[in-house]
């Protein structure tokens, strides 16, 4: 299954001192099933407030958001966290995983956190991160993970429910360029294979290239990219 | 290989709360917070189990004591009454259900010499048999019985006589004189180990009437036991003459009693501050692991973990710290005090209190108190520090 993400005259402004940035003017998107579009800028363009808007992490000043079908404007905290667990993976640019979990156990995370049975939720943990090549990492702790392999781990966590939105900020901005290289390789097949729909941000044109179809965030507008 | 805590299974925020537990220790300063909270409430708990299980058992050996000399049920009969009109009330009592005994008594103060010394007693006149009010000589036959601490003060002895006076007077050639009988020791009844406002002395009915008249007629009446006497005590009423007072062993007793439930209740409130203050480490514990833990529970936040269930999982991680210490504390607090009751290991001067130890005594709706109000202010404690991690942004929270 796959979505489409939908926003409309998506405004997002912050206090800074006595000054308000606007930083989003007015986001139209409509991104398609299957489809992985990246979305670049210089730093500061909003990239990530829009990614975190997307997953309903943030609200919007003014404007909607609808992933599935479904207006995050109109879910409660508890019920936007519950569809976020189903409905959205997230990576990002550092591995965001917990340190007092294992890698499997903390691929198993979102499962737990979703009530499925332990063993059925281990059976897929495991498998992908076979998958992904840490079938040997299983029980090793982030910190003693390389870089590269923890955010493997994090691309499994993110993707261990197959949920039909895949939302990735600067996966690969943290690695060196072959670790980079092979964790974009592996979120792509991953994608392509679960027909996932994808956001990704990120600042290196060789990846956006690599998308779908790019956009550029520029003084708050999104505009189509030149690949 | 150890199996995962995340492949039992248990509800997700146990998952959490039992990891953090774990992961904790490795953080030395929230280890030190732990182990006072928990340390703290044990104390607590113990040193609440042990005063209350000391003053339960103070109250209890006081209440033997004084049940031993205090009537089940008394009622005092108006003023006036005639002779018949009250022996007459006593039958009535006698038959009410629930009364296994009921006696008339005369009662005065008066005076006991013997040998040129002096005494101020109570003087209780009973009829058939002494009273069992008068440990030591209850159920025997009519006759003086003194106290055996007056007898060995006194050196008196079955058989001796002594002059019982009364300050009711009579009219003499001479002018009004105190009355004054001259009455056979009989026996001895053990006297209290409290001290007594008076020495009690019991004789025959129709020599305390003829020292005293009949203006303070009584019936004693008892029950099958104290607790029963406060249920028959409120059926009387019905059938004793009016203007009569019925009063139970409760009544009697009233401020003495009174006083130990208040200082029992004060000692609760006192001690109670050490778990207070206990429970606020506790908070102090929690603040400092959620604010440790903050970049994490944003994460959490991210992969739909809901608020609720991070409050339940930080709730629970207090509960663990929490009932460690209360675990601590029930077994040391009870351990203590049946092993200072069983071995008496804390003497007192016999002669200067009515015990020769401090006694001790855990009762059950104790120990229910005090676990009850440990558990509430350590779960008020720690669902106030799971409330901030509850309402942590997670995008905040991770850029922490």
């Amino acid at each position: 299954m796959s979505v489409t993400v939908r926003t409309a005259g998506l405004h997002k402004s912050y206090r800074d001192g006595i000054r308000r940035v606007e930083v989003l003017k007015g986001i139209d998107m409509a991104v398609e099933p299957g489809e992985m579009v990246a979305v670049v800028g210089p730093s500061g363009s909003g990239k990530s407030t829009l990614l975190h808007l997307l997953g309903g992490l943030d609200r919007p000043d003014s404007g909607t958001v609808e992933v599935a079908g479904q207006l995050l404007s109109g879910l409660s905290g508890a019920r936007i966290a519950e569809f976020r667990n189903r409905t959205i993976g997230f990576v990002f640019q550092f591995h965001q995983l917990l340190p007092d979990f294992t890698a499997l156990e903390n691929v198993m995370l979102p499962g737990r956190i979703a009530g499925l049975p332990p063993a059925e939720v281990y059976g897929s943990a495991r498998r992908l991160l076979v998958e992904v090549g840490l079938g040997e990492r299983l029980e090793h702790f982030p910190n003693e993970l390389s870089g590269g392999e923890r955010q493997r781990v994090a691309l499994c966590r993110a993707l261990v429910l197959e949920p039909p939105l895949l939302l990735a900020d600067e996966p690969t901005g943290n690695l060196d360029p072959e670790s980079g290289e092979l964790v974009f390789q592996i979120l792509l097949e991953l994608q392509a294979r679960h027909r996932t729909t994808g956001v990704l941000v990120t600042h290196n044109p060789e990846i956006a290239a690599r998308c779908t179809r790019k956009l550029r965030l520029e003084d708050g507008h999104l505009v189509p990219g030149n690949f | 290989m150890r199996k995962s805590l995340l492949l039992r299974n248990l509800p997700f925020p146990w998952v959490l709360a039992l990891r953090y537990l774990r992961s904790t220790r490795r953080d030395a300063f929230a280890t030190f917070l732990s182990v006072v909270a928990a340390g703290g409430l044990a104390l607590g708990v113990a040193a609440l189990i042990i005063v209350l299980a000391v003053i339960s058992g103070f109250q209890e050996a006081l209440r033997g004591e004084l049940l031993g000399r205090t009537p089940q049920i008394e009622v005092e009969l108006p003023a006036g009454l005639d002779a018949e009109t009250a022996a007459a009330a006593r039958d009535a009592v006698q038959k009410v259900p629930g009364v296994v005994s009921a006696q008339l008594q005369v009662r005065g103060g008066g005076w006991l010499v013997a040998g040129g010394k002096v005494q101020p007693v109570e003087l209780v006149g009973f009829e058939r048999q002494v009273p069992r009010s008068f440990p030591g000589a209850a159920g025997r036959r009519p006759g003086l019985y003194v106290p055996t601490s007056l007898a060995a003060r006194w050196a008196l002895q079955p058989g001796q006589m002594v002059e019982v006076v009364s300050p009711r007077p009579t009219l003499t050639p001479f002018g009004p004189q105190p009355r004054v009988r001259s009455v056979q020791i009989a026996g001895t009844y053990q006297s209290g180990r409290t001290q007594e406002e008076r020495e009690r002395v019991a004789l025959p009915r129709e020599v305390a009437e003829t020292l005293l008249g009949g203006s303070d007629r009584r019936i004693e009446a008892a029950a099958a036991d104290v607790d029963a006497a406060i249920a028959v005590a409120s059926r009387l009423s019905a059938v004793v003459p009016k203007g009569s007072v019925v009063r139970t062993w409760r009544d009697l007793n009233r401020p003495l009693l009174f006083a130990l439930r208040l200082e029992k209740a004060l000692m609760f409130v006192a001690v109670s501050l050490v778990v207070l203050v206990a429970a606020l480490a506790l908070v102090a514990d929690l603040a400092l692991i959620i604010s440790n833990k903050r970049a994490e529970i944003g994460i959490l936040g991210t992969i739909g973990a809901t608020p609720a269930v991070l409050r339940r999982a930080f709730v629970l991680l207090g509960g663990l710290v929490a009932g460690s210490g209360m675990l601590l504390g029930t077994v040391l607090g009870v351990g203590c005090a049946l092993i200072l009751d069983r071995y008496k290991l804390l003497p007192v001067p016999g002669q200067v209190y009515f015990l020769d130890y401090v006694p001790f005594l855990v009762k059950p709706a104790d120990l229910a108190l005090v676990l009850l109000l440990t558990f509430f202010l350590a779960l008020a404690s720690a669902f106030y520090a799971a409330q901030r991690a509850a309402s942590l942004d997670p995008i905040e929270a991770m850029q922490a």
